[in-house]
């Protein structure tokens, strides 16, 4: 098995509209990724190429030398995903307990029933995401520990690697360097890949992850400081403002 | 008489019972709108059924071609819905199909036979009040087909529900899952239809799943079964008193029951 994720030339259009144009890059495992840019960069597409959820229209992808449609089985056993919060229905009662299994469950064939072992291991999980009460409803929970529920889905597979879709979005400062570390710790003591986007750094900068800048297009990738320079940022964000104190960007990406 | 009221009342009973199973997984996944609508496809199924059997004399039961197109309406929605379609436009075009369907061989069936809107009449508003043993026979075989199968399916229905992407990231057929629900739905709808009538279930079908979810906040199946076969013994019973059809008398108490819920909600 190669030990990197690859993306060469990627294009992606939904109906005429252009996600991502020609998107290459190629990291090698241990990595703690964070693909950053503003709101339709195409940031989820490429989670969802990456997933085998959507099939590029040119160029491919190769998940440790996996290709995400044909050998998705593969790519399954070696992926988690963190959906963003905002995309799943948080009216369905679903308990935290229900949740975490289905991460377990979808290896099983129906009806799926959760077992003691499944238990066990839903336990085990929810311990490393500090999550006391597997009973408790997912709407019943704060944000933070949605998404580290969220987060004990995709763990509960053993993945090798960890997709995410902007897991700091709303949560306040704490929480999200809170769920940046969590996430550092699993890359450092238990070898998981990283591989996030998101339209903000702060909470992970200071972990020193590499840095994928992408409009559409990849306009930087390499080490935070290498990356995060006022001419690429420029670039890849229209709307950017210099000020003294520092940047305030279009959106509210600062 | 005897055999006759105890018929009627198993009858009701049996219908409440099929009604809570597809309640529960039709509100949390949010196919309400989508089973309702499903109605006008019954609908447009019996009318062309009445028109295939009496007018050109084939020997299909009316409930056979209710179902299937039903099922046919709901899957070319559910395929319209995979291909990127609006929800509301997929059933907008089913809606459309059906009642086209429903206009023109009801046109045609009234037009050629002098009994055929009688008929289609009882399936509006539903022939139970005299239940026989072929009703409850066809009710107790959707029962058997429709209520183990989506138990069997609830979980993955409601982590679809909950996440379609993450269920389609952990290799659950989100398109196999939608198609065998909503076959489900058609075909108990169908049958209940044929017995209660198409209004009756319009009337009761999304009652029990939203009674559950607003008194137990984890959704209790067992309060939709319950409130189902409440409300369906209780309509029996009322519009036995007040001599309407049970569907009056079904849609009267889903009614009370949705103004209680309101008021309910309002005090809480």
């Amino acid at each position: 098995m190669q030990g990197s994720v690859e993306s060469h030339e990627v294009t992606f259009r939904f109906g005429e509209k252009l996600a991502l144009e020609d998107v290459s890059f190629k990291i090698s495992s241990p990595f703690y990724c964070v693909v950053m840019g503003p709101n339709g960069a195409g940031k989820t597409t490429l989670l969802k190429i990456m997933l085998g959820l959507l099939k590029p229209q040119n160029g491919w992808v190769k998940i440790y030398g996996y290709d995400p449609v044909e050998d998705a089985r593969e790519v399954r056993e070696l992926t988690g995903y963190v959906p963003q919060i905002v995309n799943i229905d948080q009216r369905v009662p679903i308990t935290v307990e229900e949740l975490v299994a289905m991460g377990a469950l979808s290896k099983t064939i129906p009806p799926r029933m959760i077992t003691r072992g499944i238990k066990d291991k839903i336990r085990e999980v929810l311990d490393l995401v500090e999550i006391d009460d597997p009973s408790a409803l997912f709407t019943e929970l704060s944000g933070g520990l949605r998404q580290r529920a969220l987060i004990a889905r995709a763990l509960i597979k053993n993945p090798k690697l960890l997709l995410l879709d902007e897991p700091f979005s709303m949560l306040d400062f704490d929480m999200k360097c809170q769920i940046a570390e969590l996430l550092y710790e699993l890359h450092k003591k238990f070898k998981i890949d990283i591989f996030l986007v998101a339209h903000e750094l702060s909470p992970c900068i200071q972990l020193e992850p590499i840095v994928i800048l992408l409009n559409k297009r990849v306009y930087a990738i390499g080490r935070a400081e290498e990356v995060l320079r006022l001419e690429n940022l420029k670039r890849a964000y229209p709307g950017l403002t210099e000020v003294p104190a520092g940047f305030i960007l279009g959106e509210d990406h600062a | 008489m005897l055999n006759m009221i105890l018929l009627t009342y198993g009858l009701a009973v049996l219908s409440g019972i099929l009604i809570g199973s597809i309640s529960m997984p039709m509100v949390t996944s949010r196919s309400i709108m989508f089973a309702l609508t499903m109605l006008h496809s019954i609908l447009g199924g019996a009318i062309l059924g009445i028109y295939l059997n009496i007018v050109l004399g084939m020997s299909i039961p009316v409930p056979v071609t209710a179902t299937l197109t039903a099922i046919g309406l709901s899957i070319l929605a559910a395929e319209l819905i995979e291909r990127g379609f609006a929800e509301d436009v997929a059933i907008a075009l089913s809606v459309s199909i059906a009642t086209t369907i429903t206009i023109v061989f009801s046109f045609l069936a009234a037009y050629l036979s002098s009994t055929a809107i009688a008929e289609a009449w009882l399936y509006i508003a539903g022939t139970s009040a005299i239940a026989t043993i072929d009703d409850f026979s066809r009710i107790l075989t959707a029962s058997i087909i429709v209520i183990p199968l989506i138990h069997i399916i609830s979980r993955e229905l409601k982590y679809i529900a909950f996440d379609e992407d993450g269920a389609k990231a952990l290799g659950l057929s989100v398109r196999f899952y939608r198609y065998l629900f909503y076959s489900l739905i058609a075909l108990a709808a169908s049958i209940l239809s044929s017995t209660i009538g198409v209004l009756v279930t319009h009337v009761i079908l999304a009652v029990p799943g939203a009674v559950a979810l607003r008194f137990s906040k984890r959704g209790s199946p067992l309060i939709s079964y319950l409130t189902a076969i409440g409300l369906m013994v209780a309509g029996y019973l009322f519009a036995r008193v007040i001599n309407i059809p049970p569907s009056g008398g079904v849609g009267i108490f889903s009614a009370m029951l949705i103004l209680i819920m309101m008021a309910w909600r309002r005090h809480a």
